[in-house]
């Protein structure tokens, strides 16, 4: 199988060296000897090699210097030494040379230091250039030494009884062969758990009642604050979740303000507001979350429009919100972490949120979106 | 032996004692092109145990200098190839390139007593099984 000519150069294909030579698989090895081979044929004067060529040209050579080795290795065990002596490299390539023939092989008496082999090796050395390996290559194959576990001196530990000495290697952790059991570690009180969730749905439930009455109450002249301890928290449910606007409003005498322009855009407050007291016959709780869906939705969209462009007369009751209503979508996630950040401004917060409330309001919000595009539709 | 030729032999041992110690010391100024880790590899795996280097390195000159008379050798029988006259007058350029090929190489290397037989084809195509030198790349 002829492939296409290759041009034996430095970058050879066979280059792929893997830095590991598992047993009966060399390719390091294999790899290193292709290239030398290659250039050792590039010096000869062959301009490209087949890659089977030289596949089988460097097997032949690792399979020469194998041979050299052990030959010479048994010359040298024949001779009574396990370490190998120049004669017996000499021996050994008279050996190897034999099929071609060399000056003086036919003479069994000769000196090897005068052999034929080692002079005509003298002569290449003298004649051939230099043509030194590619690249530098480690020291192959690399053994890696196992890494043995420290001993009880070592480690600074006490061997455990006195027939052990210290200088053994420690026992393994416990923990990596006795296995005990794990227990959770919060105390858990069932008796304090089930008062805790009964306090939670009363705050929850007392939430509720607020935004109801407030809304009945509210929805006659706008939003009044309602001094109800109930209410008070609702509002503060609603008002913590967003906007200082929302605050609960100082009576006419504690602070000078100017006079507030009403933007248009509370009409249709009003209008929705309106609209939610008629739904308000039919399903409580359903209309608390459908009238509030509209308020609750601006005051998450956080957008509080004073915009003087259009005055209006000024109502004896002050509002306290202004509110632009839109038709802003905005996820759940969104919304509570837009409520979060405000709820750490909010400076008038007397109580933190349990997960109670959040909850609610999560499916407050939840089922406002779908009312709330119902009413926008 | 017989004294004569022993003392003959005596001057010549002495020079060819010298004439090896000195090619050996040589060896360490001259660096093979087959790496000594390389062979070390090889030689450590036969069972080959000498802490002297200029061993190692007299060993891959040794091979160095096998590979290159096989490579002549191949060459020489490339060369002759393209002497021979040219069937097709088309192919003669791209044959000018001295290419190392199986068939060279086996010829080369049946004189040194390696019997390299290679595959003399696969039938996966037409032109398959037809003399790879007039075969049309």
């Amino acid at each position: 199988m002829s492939d296409g000519g290759k041009e034996s150069e430095r970058d050879h294909e066979s280059r792929s060296k893997k830095n590991q030579s598992s047993a009966g698989c060399d390719e390091f090895g294999r790899a290193v000897a292709k290239v030398a081979v290659a250039q050792i044929c590039e010096s000869v004067g062959l301009e490209g090699c087949n890659l089977s060529a030289i596949d089988a040209f460097s097997e032949v050579v690792v399979r020469y210097i194998y041979d050299l080795g052990k030959s010479a290795r048994f010359y040298a065990n024949l001779a009574g030494r396990a370490d190998c002596n120049v004669f017996d490299i000499i021996q050994s390539l008279e050996d190897l040379s034999a099929p071609m023939g060399f000056s003086g092989a036919s003479d069994i008496h000769h000196c090897l230091v005068g052999s034929g082999v080692a002079r005509e090796i003298t002569q290449y050395v003298n004649t051939v250039d230099e043509v030194p390996f590619a690249k530098p290559i480690p020291k192959f194959p690399i053994s890696r030494l196992p890494k043995s576990s420290p001993s009880f001196a070592q480690a600074g530990l006490e061997p455990a009884g006195k027939h052990i000495p210290d200088w053994l290697p420690r026992f393994p952790d416990p923990h990596t062969y006795v296995h005990t059991p794990v227990w959770n570690k919060r105390a858990t009180d069932a008796k304090a758990d089930k008062i805790e969730q009964a306090r939670q749905r009363r705050k929850a439930e007392r939430s509720l009642l607020g935004l109801q009455q407030r809304l009945a109450s509210n929805a006659a002249a706008g939003f009044q604050p309602v001094n109800d301890d109930g209410t008070g928290k609702a509002k503060q449910v609603v008002a913590s979740t967003s906007n200082p606007f929302l605050a609960p409003p100082l009576t006419f005498t504690e602070k000078e303000v100017s006079e507030v322009v009403i933007p248009c855009e509370m009409d249709e407050g009003k209008k929705l507001l309106d609209e939610g007291k008629k739904l308000s016959d039919e399903d409580k709780k359903l209309t608390a979350v459908e009238t509030f869906a509209p308020i609750i939705e601006a005051v998450k969209s956080g957008s509080l429009d004073l915009d003087l462009s259009e005055k209006k007369p000024l109502l004896t009751s002050r509002p306290t919100v202004h509110f632009k209503i839109g038709v802003d979508k905005k996820s759940i996630a969104s919304s509570l972490t837009a409520m979060n950040p405000r709820k750490d401004a909010w400076p008038f917060r007397d109580e933190e949120k349990d997960d109670k409330k959040k909850r609610a309001e999560m499916i407050l919000r939840e089922a406002m979106e779908k009312p709330h595009d119902l009413a926008q539709l | 032996m017989n004294s004569s030729s022993s003392s003959m032999g005596g001057d010549g041992r002495h020079d060819d004692d010298a004439a090896l110690t000195e090619f050996l010391a040589s060896l360490m100024d001259y660096t093979p092109t087959i790496p000594d880790e390389l062979v070390e590899h090889y030689l450590a795996r036969s069972g080959f145990h000498c802490p002297d280097i200029r061993l190692t390195r007299l060993i891959s000159v040794a091979t160095q200098k096998f590979i290159s008379d096989v490579a002549s050798d191949a060459l020489q029988h490339c060369k002759a190839r393209q002497a021979a006259p040219v069937k097709d007058k088309s192919k003669q350029p791209k044959d000018k390139r001295l290419v190392l090929t199986m068939d060279d190489l086996s010829k080369a290397l049946q004189e040194y007593g390696v019997n390299l037989k290679h595959q003399e084809y696969f039938a996966d195509s037409p032109s398959t099984g037809m003399d790879p030198m007039s075969r049309e790349e």
